[in-house]
């Protein structure tokens, strides 16, 4: 069948082809399309590997998804989260990235390789970090502002200590993505906008902003679908806790799946938070498209 | 004179936000090399007062903390090779050859990038333990083998290399396989390299995958390491400075080490995507 269209192949880049090809379809079936059909069954069933129980129940993990206290609080956490990290991520992303940018800075791969450190270093180690600059009897934070607060041990600050943490972990990236939008603007908008007497503000506003908004979208977009997914964060510094007041979608089902083993139940969780995802990124895609 | 103010004032900026950035490194790194009655004194200073290592020798004595590093170092080296040459094979089939089926190939390759870990960690450690690999790499290692981002960034590199040299390399009789060993695979390196250093700190700070699939503990990873050690020394706070400070640190390493690659890699491709 392949032969017949492109007769001018070789020998050996059919079989090259063939050999790539099967095994790429063959290890995709096996860890990613037939999981999600597993998991995607197994939502509509209890599913316990402990007590090794399977038995069907319709759409009960659903019922109990949608009328579960927990899981609205921690779609709320999830929200405030998002929304917050979000913005500073690319106010502080972009702001950071504009300033390194501008001709008043020399050292600018300097700046960019600083900021982007916190991005590159495991998560489960700064989480640590983090939670022993929190800690109310070694932490530094509260020496450095003389505070005496426990931050993570206080439903009031708990939230914000995580996002506080997160926020410093990866603005870095947004720093990094805008400065490569930046620099591949086209220089002849920028220079007309000077000749025509805009000041500083002005171009920013109306021409380099506007611009750059594929870039801001593109940090949206992977930044919503990170934070959905967040939870190691939440599993090293809070556990949730204190009460529900750091519950995260993502985390909800680490616990469900591998503290409680509702196997079924977490399942039919992470489809919910599958759709939500994918709702999220077609709005900021429908968002970006109606303002243009 | 007003220029040289506002770049004086902006450069303080910079620097102060990247003393913040820093500052946590710093106060671990540190902290690490602190006796614990130090840790713990009323007054504190960000450098320590009387230098000490011992809190290496000490985390290294109650816990195989070595031992995880070098398990780490292993997997971690394994995973990143293996995806790296997955990655460009799999970009160079993909950008390189026309067949049917191809863009959906690629388009399935790039839908698996929005799937949450979730929907599919649960199954795959049932089949884990139905294939019986349990507490073994295996587990670690095959499942990982391709990946969606490294093919789908491959593919895009691979793509802006020109078809000519390739053309060249058939008419003098080279075959396929030769064309992606010796012309495509370091015609790509700037690429290779960009994937390779981001499966290296994935693979490296993966925690759930290894808890979950690794039950003794003279075969378990670092990140996996650092969590249990907290949970059963959780006082000893020079001893958990220094576990934290040691998984932290070789990353940051080859980062400083490669950020021009590092940097580049993710802009590219967030330029073109």
């Amino acid at each position: 069948m392949f032969r017949k269209s492109h007769p001018l192949q070789s020998k050996s880049e059919i079989l090259l082809r063939n050999i790539v090809v099967l095994v790429m379809v063959v290890f995709f079936t096996v860890f990613l399309i037939v999981p999600i059909g597993i998991a995607f069954a197994g939502s509509f069933h209890e599913w316990n590997p402990l007590s090794g129980t399977y038995r069907f129940l319709g759409l009960e993990n659903y019922k109990e998804v949608f009328t579960s206290a927990l899981f609205g609080k921690s779609m709320l956490n999830t929200l405030i989260f998002s929304v917050v990290v979000i913005i500073f991520r690319v106010g502080l992303g972009l702001g950071i990235a504009y300033a390194i940018y501008s001709p008043l800075i020399r050292l600018k791969s300097f700046f960019r390789a600083v900021y982007y450190m916190p991005v590159v270093t495991p998560m489960v180690a700064v989480a640590f970090v983090w939670k022993f600059m929190y800690n109310p009897q070694i932490g530094v934070i509260n020496q450095i502002f003389h505070l005496d607060l426990n931050w993570l041990m206080n439903p009031k600050t708990a939230l914000l200590a995580v996002m506080i943490m997160t926020i410093w972990k990866d603005f870095g990236y947004a720093v990094v993505m805008y400065m490569a939008g930046l620099y591949s603007l086209p220089s002849d908008a920028l220079e007309a906008a000077k000749v025509d007497g805009a000041n500083a503000w002005q171009t920013f506003r109306y021409i380099t902003f506007p611009l750059l908004k594929p870039m801001t979208l593109f940090v949206v977009i992977t930044s919503i679908i990170a934070y959905i997914q967040a939870y190691v964060q939440i599993l090293i510094m809070t556990e949730g806790g204190p009460g529900t007041a750091t519950y995260l979608a993502s985390y909800i089902i680490y616990d469900e799946a591998f503290v409680k083993y509702n196997f079924g139940y977490a399942s039919a969780l992470s489809f919910v938070l599958f759709v939500v995802t994918a709702a999220f990124t077609l709005l900021s895609f429908k968002v970006s498209g109606t303002e243009e | 004179m007003r220029r040289k103010i506002s770049s004086i004032a902006l450069n303080v900026l910079l620097l102060a936000l990247g003393i913040v950035t820093v500052y946590p490194f710093v106060w671990m790194l540190s902290s690490s090399f602190k006796q614990n009655k130090e840790i713990l004194a009323l007054e504190q200073h960000l450098l320590p007062q009387a230098f000490v290592t011992n809190n290496y020798m000490n985390m290294n004595a109650h816990f195989n903390f070595m031992r995880f590093f070098a398990n780490s170092l292993f997997v971690t080296i394994v995973v990143t090779v293996a995806v790296a040459y997955t990655s460009t094979l799999c970009g160079f089939v993909l950008s390189k050859y026309k067949f049917k089926g191809r863009n959906l190939l690629f388009g399935f390759v790039l839908s698996t990038m929005m799937l949450p870990w979730c929907v599919t960690i649960i199954p795959k450690y049932s089949m884990i333990q139905s294939f019986g690999w349990m507490d073994s790499y295996k587990a670690l290692i095959i499942p990982a083998l391709f990946s969606g981002f490294g093919i789908f960034n491959m593919r895009q590199h691979i793509t802006t290399l020109p078809d000519e040299i390739l053309e060249a390399a058939r008419i003098d009789g080279a075959n396929e396989f030769f064309i992606f060993h010796r012309i495509i695979l370091p015609m790509a390196k700037n690429g290779i390299s960009s994937i390779a250093i981001f499966q290296f700190l994935w693979t490296w700070e993966d925690f759930l995958w290894p808890y979950l699939v690794i039950n003794s503990q003279e075969k378990q990873l670092l990140a996996v390491g650092l969590k249990m050690f907290n949970g059963q020394y959780s006082t000893d706070y020079g001893a958990l400075f220094a576990a934290t400070a040691i998984s932290i640190v070789p990353v940051l390493l080859i980062y400083l080490f490669f950020q021009k690659q590092f940097i580049a890699g993710i802009a590219a491709s967030a330029v073109k995507g």
